[in-house]
């Protein structure tokens, strides 16, 4: 009885297997023909829309909350956060407030000059950068070194901004964010997987962002919610930096580029 | 694939250990203290607000091979782990940290054996410069670096 059973599964096992070889032969050669399938339009277009809807903002101020992690050497993660608040004036007007636990720094831009202060160490960075707010996050990331908190914002809807790069998009439903009916979608490009919580309706604006950074395995990811006034009280005046007292220039050193 | 590049960071971060522990010493002693006029040093503004303590922060929560990422479009090093030979990872605007800034003891008094890597003093000798690196501020004093961490300073290895 045993050993029927024993002969039967054997006889089972060879069957399927040539049955199974097949499909994972096909697996391996189908991707071609479903990659496009993999990138919804519905979803790249609502980026589109949301893009251009953030390029007729002309004022406006954005707190962001963060939560990032970083991954230590054994691969444990530790998450740590941050928070900014941002003036905005398109298209080239802004002042940022970046804060985590360890400094406090402000950002200053009125079009023709960047500067970088750090309260507490009273000490300051001013550069010449005559340029708009995609190119003002672009150039101050490749020749400093320097991140601008959501800099996303002020690169969707622009050509700096390639959807063409998009590897898979997907709706992934609804979601409230606060009390924002949104509409949530998931994207892949290279080695980032993410995610974006849209507003539904005419007046698209992003209300969370999800990024998670697929070059380590322990994936660390980074969680950005994003709150909107868009009617702000400020003037021109928050733009522009000047010295307080006491206050000493930095040398602002270029980051090694390898 | 992934292994591989989480395994760069580590040899890098374990020659910058030993680097930095090896200058250390010595390198407060060179009166080579930058051009630097005026001794503008220990935190300004006289906040109310409590400052972070790190003092007792755990050596490992710093042996750090990558961090998340911000955006999605103005991408730096995600793929490859390059940017720079000290840490690892990018200067993402939230990641403040420095690989080794970690901590020891807190001198009350700037003493010439204290600049070594990872000790914590409470203001940078007189004749520091401040200097931006990846927008954040140092005070370097000669070969020495201080970062600031709340209202004290941790002696860190050279950030380029």
């Amino acid at each position: 009885m045993k050993q029927r059973r024993r002969l039967l599964g054997l006889l089972a096992l060879s069957l399927a297997a040539p049955g199974a070889y097949a499909q994972t032969a096909a697996a391996t050669t189908a991707p071609a023909a479903t990659a496009a399938n993999l990138v919804d339009p519905a979803s790249v277009q609502a980026l589109k829309d949301m893009g251009a809807h953030l390029q007729t903002l002309k004022r406006f101020r954005v707190t962001t909350e963060l939560s990032g992690e970083r991954v230590l050497a054994d691969g444990q993660k530790l998450q740590h956060g941050a928070s900014a608040t941002m003036d905005v004036a398109r298209p080239d007007r802004l002042r940022a407030t970046m804060r985590s636990p360890r400094s406090e720094r402000v950002l200053f831009f009125d079009g023709k000059t960047v500067t970088l202060y750090t309260p507490a160490q009273r000490a300051y960075s001013t550069v010449e950068l005559n340029d708009t707010l995609t190119g003002l996050v672009e150039k101050l990331e490749n020749r400093f070194g320097i991140e601008v908190p959501l800099s996303d914002l002020f690169v969707w809807g622009t050509p700096a901004a390639p959807l063409d790069k998009i590897e898979s998009a997907m709706n992934a439903g609804q979601d409230f964010i606060g009390d924002d009916l949104c509409d949530h979608y998931a994207f892949r490009q290279g080695q980032l997987d993410w995610q974006i919580w849209i507003t539904t309706g005419a007046k698209p604006l992003p209300r969370k962002v999800v990024i998670t950074n697929r070059s380590d395995e322990a994936r660390p990811q980074s969680v950005s919610l994003i709150a909107w006034n868009l009617n702000p009280g400020f003037n021109d005046s928050v733009f522009r930096f000047v010295p307080p007292k006491g206050a000493t220039k930095a040398e602002i050193v270029a980051p090694k580029a390898k | 694939m992934s292994s591989t590049f989480s395994k760069m960071p580590l040899a890098a971060l374990a020659l910058f250990v030993a680097a930095g522990l090896a200058v250390a010493p010595s390198a407060e002693a060179a009166g080579n203290r930058g051009g630097g006029g005026g001794g503008h040093h220990a935190g300004g503004g006289a906040k109310a607000k409590p400052q972070v303590n790190h003092s007792r922060t755990d050596k490992r929560a710093n042996n750090v091979r990558s961090t998340s990422v911000n955006n999605v479009n103005v991408n730096k090093n995600v793929n490859v782990n390059v940017d720079n030979n000290r840490g690892c990872c990018n200067n993402g605007w939230d990641n403040d940290y420095h690989p080794i800034a970690t901590a020891a003891a807190v001198t009350a008094t700037v003493a010439v054996t204290s600049a070594i890597v990872g000790s914590i003093v409470n203001a940078p000798p007189p004749g520091c410069v401040p200097v931006n690196y990846g927008g954040y501020i140092y005070q370097q004093c000669g070969s020495t670096w201080y970062q600031p961490q709340g209202s004290q300073y941790v002696v860190i290895a050279p950030p380029y």
